[in-house]
């Protein structure tokens, strides 16, 4: 064989950073492309949800105002339809972490090492951490940006219903809530770490789907519960004359309250009007209602504060799983010989 | 013997799993840079987790290794690695896969290198990865490393694929490179016969130990198959195996002294020695400690 007489070399200068950016954009095309077709049709419905479908249920209940004084037929179709899609389009935006979750999970890390092409990759002059930095940077601005125009665009279609709907969502409905703020693109990005650290720990698709999944589910449902008690809620007293304790937004603890200040369970049993109720009230000692509670102006408060710790939480999984790929493959430098002894 | 060792190992092991089997244990070699190496054992012996080690896609669980005078990590630029699977992304084209290694890879890359090998095979630049049969992807994963010009190439299982005349082929390519860019060229397989003529250097691995390491010309030197009256007394002499048919005795011993001028006496081949060393656990590797001192 002559083949290897001085062959030229043809490269870059030594030291430059290899295009790892171009070849991941490449090898995870077709998740590229399904991700952009989907940020795109579901920012389209959006816009379609809060504008002609608004407008035109906008409509609808005027003409629904209009007929209740003069009886007349009115056609409830549109406020329907705004009311279908709104909520699909609800669903569509909350699905968004699940949706990373599972490709996250189910190809970013964990296929490239169960088919050993994580493998190749760290053989050609990458090495594991800066693959896994290039593997986990580019989703999390795709994802971050894809996740933060589809929350944006369903806060400004919930928006322009509000005062003009009468089958508008207040804002503290749990869908609503969740597809308005950034918490949700925070989650999609936790779930792109839990993805990628589950797929480090299983090496496997199917291990890593579940786990991800899982994972995501739970630090989801954790968030949920935790969510009300982030931020001093506002306490309202209000009169047994009313059938409820009064002030609406999520609440977090509602009953009756004494004459000595007790907090007691509040019976359910209607405004004082009925005599039934007062008697029990006046056993009770009940003197109004209470109602711990998070008012609309709580909603950014609330909202940043998860998505903060969201993002904490995500920053530790992901310092999580560097260490955990660097125990797998050893250190890319020698051990310094302990100097500053 | 002397200079930076391509690859040198001390009390190294691997275990998979908190509770898993040890895959190697207290491993210690030194492999002198500039040879090609066999490492040859069973199935389940270990070579694919040594060769992992070396090319720093695993940390050990025990002990050390070094690579090219520092840690496996560091020496990615310089060292190439084939896993026996051949793995590559199905969906890149043969064309873009070495367009990635130009881009994966410092400036050590030679394309022309690349280009040479996936032409020899008549290879369709165009041809998507997964459309290739187990022999083509080979062809360009030793594309892949050799258009690295790494210091050090670590191939695992390499020819398993290959049809003869590419095998030969490829075997050419290969101790070419070896012979003009000093390429220190690790190999594993275990038909030992496919080695016997291109390498120098033996590493014998069974049940996760290094059983016997050197230049296979001293490790031939060094036994002798002997052939003797049933009753001879091996005694002094190393015995790595040994065997009795009717009043003749047939063994391979590591002779400590001169032997019995009476016994019939060969050297043997290189398969003969790998394979008694491989039946029989229980004999000694000396000889690898003996390496191991000039070596150092």
């Amino acid at each position: 064989m002559t083949a290897l007489a001085t062959p030229p070399v043809t490269g870059r200068p030594a030291g430059s950073s290899p295009h790892l950016l171009h070849w991941l954009l490449r090898l995870h095309r077709p998740a590229l492309l399904a991700w952009t077709v989907f940020v795109l049709v579901l920012g389209g419905l959006l816009l379609w949800v809060g504008g002609p479908l608004t407008e035109g249920a906008v409509e609808g209940w005027k003409q629904y105002h209009a007929c209740e004084t003069g009886g007349c037929a009115y056609d409830p179709s549109a406020v329907g339809r705004h009311k279908d899609w709104y909520m699909y389009t609800t669903f569509a935006v909350i699905g968004v972490p699940v949706l990373i979750a599972a490709w996250s999970g189910a190809t970013l890390t964990s296929r490239e090492l169960e088919h050993g092409t994580a493998q190749l990759a760290w053989t050609q002059s990458v090495s594991p951490a800066r693959w896994l930095a290039a593997k986990l940077a580019v989703p999390a601005v795709l994802v971050a940006v894809g996740s933060g125009l589809l929350v944006g665009l369903h806060h400004w279609a919930w928006s322009t219903g509000q005062g003009r709907l009468d089958s508008a969502k207040s804002w503290y409905d749990v869908g609503t809530y969740a597809a308005n703020g950034p918490a949700t693109a925070a989650m999609a990005l936790a779930a792109l770490v839990i993805g990628a650290l589950f797929g480090l720990l299983k090496r496997n698709s199917l291990g890593s789907l579940v786990g991800s999944l899982c994972g995501t589910g739970l630090l989801w449902s954790v968030m949920a519960i935790a969510t009300p008690h982030l931020w001093p809620t506002v306490t309202k007293f209000s009169s047994l004359k009313n059938d409820v304790p009064q002030g609406s937004g999520i609440i977090v603890d509602q009953g009756l309250v004494t004459s000595t200040g007790a907090h007691v369970a509040d019976p359910h049993c209607g405004g004082s009007g009925f005599a039934s109720c007062q008697a029990r009230y006046t056993k009770l000692d009940a003197v109004g209602y209470y109602n711990d509670y998070h008012p609309q102006s709580h909603y950014w408060p609330l909202q940043l504060t998860a998505t903060a710790i969201i993002l904490a939480v995500t920053a530790l999984l992901a310092l999580a799983a560097f260490r955990l790929l660097r125990r797998q493959t050893g250190p890319s430098a020698p051990a310094r010989k302990a100097a500053a002894v | 013997m002397t200079g930076t060792a391509a690859i040198e190992a001390a009390a190294l092991g691997k275990r998979f799993g908190r509770r898993g089997g040890w895959a190697l244990r207290d491993c210690a070699f030194r492999l002198p840079a500039g040879r090609v190496c066999a490492v040859v054992g069973p199935n389940g012996a270990g070579k694919s987790t040594l060769l992992t080690l070396a090319a720093g896609l695993l940390a050990p669980t025990e002990g050390a290794i070094s690579v090219l005078g520092t840690v496996p990590g560091a020496a990615r630029e310089r060292v190439a690695y084939v896993a026996q699977d051949k793995p590559l992304y199905p969906q890149l084209s043969v064309a873009e896969t070495l367009r990635m290694g130009a881009d994966l890879n410092t400036d050590r890359w030679d394309a022309s290198v690349a280009q040479r090998i996936v032409d020899d095979g008549d290879l369709n630049p165009k041809s998507r990865i997964r459309t290739l049969s187990g022999g083509q992807c080979t062809r360009v994963a030793l594309a892949l490393a050799l258009a690295k010009r790494p210091e050090l190439l670590l191939l695992d299982e390499p020819m398993a694929d290959l049809d003869p005349l590419a095998r030969h082929e490829m075997m050419g390519l290969l101790m070419a490179q070896a012979a003009e860019s000093g390429t220190t060229i690790v190999m594993s397989s275990h038909v030992v016969a496919e080695l016997e003529d291109s390498c120098d250097h033996l590493l014998l691995i069974g049940g996760g130990r290094v059983r016997l390491a050197g230049e296979i010309d001293e490790l031939l030197a060094a036994h002798v198959h002997v052939s003797a009256p049933a009753h001879a007394v091996l005694a002094p002499h190393t015995v790595v195996e040994s065997r009795t048919t009717g009043r003749q005795l047939s063994a391979l011993v590591r002779p400590s002294s001169t032997l019995d001028t009476d016994w019939r006496t060969s050297t043997p081949s290189l398969e003969e020695l790998v394979l008694s060393y491989l039946r029989n656990p229980e004999a000694g590797a000396a000889p690898a400690a003996k390496t191991e001192e000039t070596a150092v």
